[in-house]
């Protein structure tokens, strides 16, 4: 969580060196394509809303642990948010530095001020959140300057560590609601694999008829969602080696073979998200 | 469809809201010949002498920011690894189950039998929910220093997932689960000093359950 805050020393570090604005136009893109990779923000409220969706299947005793968990996922969930918009706030910030004009990022600084106070909560030190709200003041500062001065490359060098942290969080993030959104599916077809085969009574006919239908939709939902974990993990991974590689190829950005590289990044990103988008 | 009856089939007709686990934790009636009530005997005999497991570290604000986030992360993998072999053993118990259905081969199961099967259904429900909370737990990294009680707990529940597979007489299994889900019970709450106890009961019933023979060869 920490790291968060780093992200703007970075960004402000990034500040302090100057050699004005450039047009990195493979940069700006990959930028933009990671900035608009879905998937992770809709699968953190899919896992916020697992108990909703479990409900009709417990038992009262399970129910009590269910509701339980419920409120400490929906505790949390405001910081797995803000984790992805640190990023994407990020990698808007990025693009603008490398020519594009078209976001207006004055009012998202307030957005990050603002998931702060969950954090308390979630295990973050009253310290940490005091370096991060006095960054994210100063950060409010250079984008209120209009990025006199910043640089891709000090940003990319400076900002590296933190976004690896940060989509590393991200992706581990990810993982976990894979694997509870496993478990939440064994819980809801469990349940009729083991009723259907009992129910052999002819009064118990249209009930397993209808178990039947239920769990055939059910069966279908899932199937569909699975892939979006998958899909999720690997845009966020592509992003993360991108930004590596940028960060290795600091000296020569502009070159063919850095440009062609990141362009095949965009390539994927696109596709990822096309793939996230198009169920 | 969840309200099913629980561990005593004699009046199941009704809607009994009893907790599914501590009925089971209890020597449970006559209905099952073969329920593990020697284990539940030695467990009563012999857990209130076991020291509690006092691990509940308080945290010791750690000096750097890199060890205390690497020690946050590792916690959050270990917690996970637990919650993965609760999920493990939820299947297994599953799998038991629909082999108990299967071995009815479409003849028509006696009662008792159908209420012992959807009282484990209903612990292998409360199981999935016990993980449901180690992952959230992973998550908001709010799981002090469990390392030590963990490894101890990992291998147990590898110990319980095989014991569960192997099992002849399905009524076996009952006291082990209620063992489990006492101890991930107490875990997932964060209520340390119960899982000395817990694993003590664990242990116990499976040192009991391999004296036992299974009646049957279980079908693989």
């Amino acid at each position: 969580m920490t790291r968060r805050a780093l992200v703007l020393v970075g960004l402000l570090v990034a500040g302090c060196a100057s050699t004005g604005q450039v047009s990195l136009g493979e940069v700006r893109e990959f930028a933009d394509a990671s900035a608009r990779l879905g998937g992770y923000a809709e699968l953190s409220r899919r896992y916020r809303d697992t108990y909703e969706r479990e409900l009709p299947y417990l038992s009262p005793q399970a129910e009590r642990v269910a509701r339980d968990t419920d409120a400490r996922r929906r505790a949390v969930f405001d910081d797995f948010v803000a984790i992805q918009k640190t990023l994407v706030l990020y990698m808007q910030t990025l693009s603008l530095l490398a020519g594009d004009g078209r976001y207006e990022l004055s009012g998202r600084v307030d957005d990050l001020g603002s998931g702060l106070k969950a954090m308390t909560d979630s295990g973050l030190k009253q310290r940490h959140v005091a370096a991060y709200t006095g960054m994210a003041r100063l950060l409010t500062r250079v984008i209120a300057s209009r990025y006199q001065n910043r640089s891709v490359d000090t940003m990319v060098r400076d900002g590296n560590a933190d976004v690896q942290t940060l989509i590393d969080a991200m992706i581990v993030l990810t993982r976990i609601y894979e694997k509870a959104n496993e478990n939440e599916q064994k819980t809801v077809l469990g349940l009729f694999n083991a009723e259907i085969p009992m129910a052999n009574r002819n009064a118990d006919r249209m009930l397993v008829t209808l178990a039947r239908v239920h769990l055939q939709n059910k069966t279908a939902e899932y199937r569909l969602i699975d892939r979006r974990y998958k899909l999720a993990q690997q845009g966020l991974t592509k992003v993360a080696l991108g930004h590596q590689k940028m960060r290795e190829n600091m000296d020569k950005l502009r070159s063919e073979e850095t440009r062609h590289m990141l362009a095949g990044y965009v390539h994927d990103l696109n596709l990822i998200r096309d793939a996230l988008s198009g169920e | 469809m969840a309200t099913f009856s629980h561990s005593n089939p004699a009046p199941a007709a009704d809607a009994d809201i009893t907790p599914t686990s501590t009925g089971l934790l209890q020597p449970a009636g006559s209905a099952l010949p073969n329920q593990a009530s020697t284990p539940d005997t030695i467990v009563t005999a012999v857990a209130p002498d076991t020291p509690p497991a006092t691990q509940h570290a308080d945290a010791t604000g750690p000096d750097a920011d890199g060890v205390a986030r690497a020690n946050a992360l590792s916690n959050m993998e270990h917690v996970v690894d637990l919650a993965d072999s609760v999920v493990c053993i939820a299947d297994d118990l599953h799998e038991r189950i629909l082999q108990e259905i299967a071995s009815y081969n479409g003849r028509t199961m006696p009662d008792a039998q159908k209420a012992l099967l959807r009282a484990l259904t209903d612990d292998e429900l409360l199981l999935r929910q016990y993980a449901h909370a180690l992952y959230a737990n992973a998550t908001t990294f709010v799981i002090h220093d469990l390392a030590q009680p963990q490894h101890r707990l990992m291998a147990l529940t590898a110990e319980a997932a095989e014991k569960i597979r192997r099992i002849g007489v399905i009524g076996e299994v009952t006291g082990l689960v209620g063992g489990i889900l006492l101890l991930v019970g107490s875990i997932a709450r964060g209520q340390f000093s119960q899982v000395g106890a817990a694993l003590e009961k664990i242990q116990l019933h499976n040192a009991a359950l391999k004296t036992l023979k299974p009646s049957s060869p279980t079908k693989t």
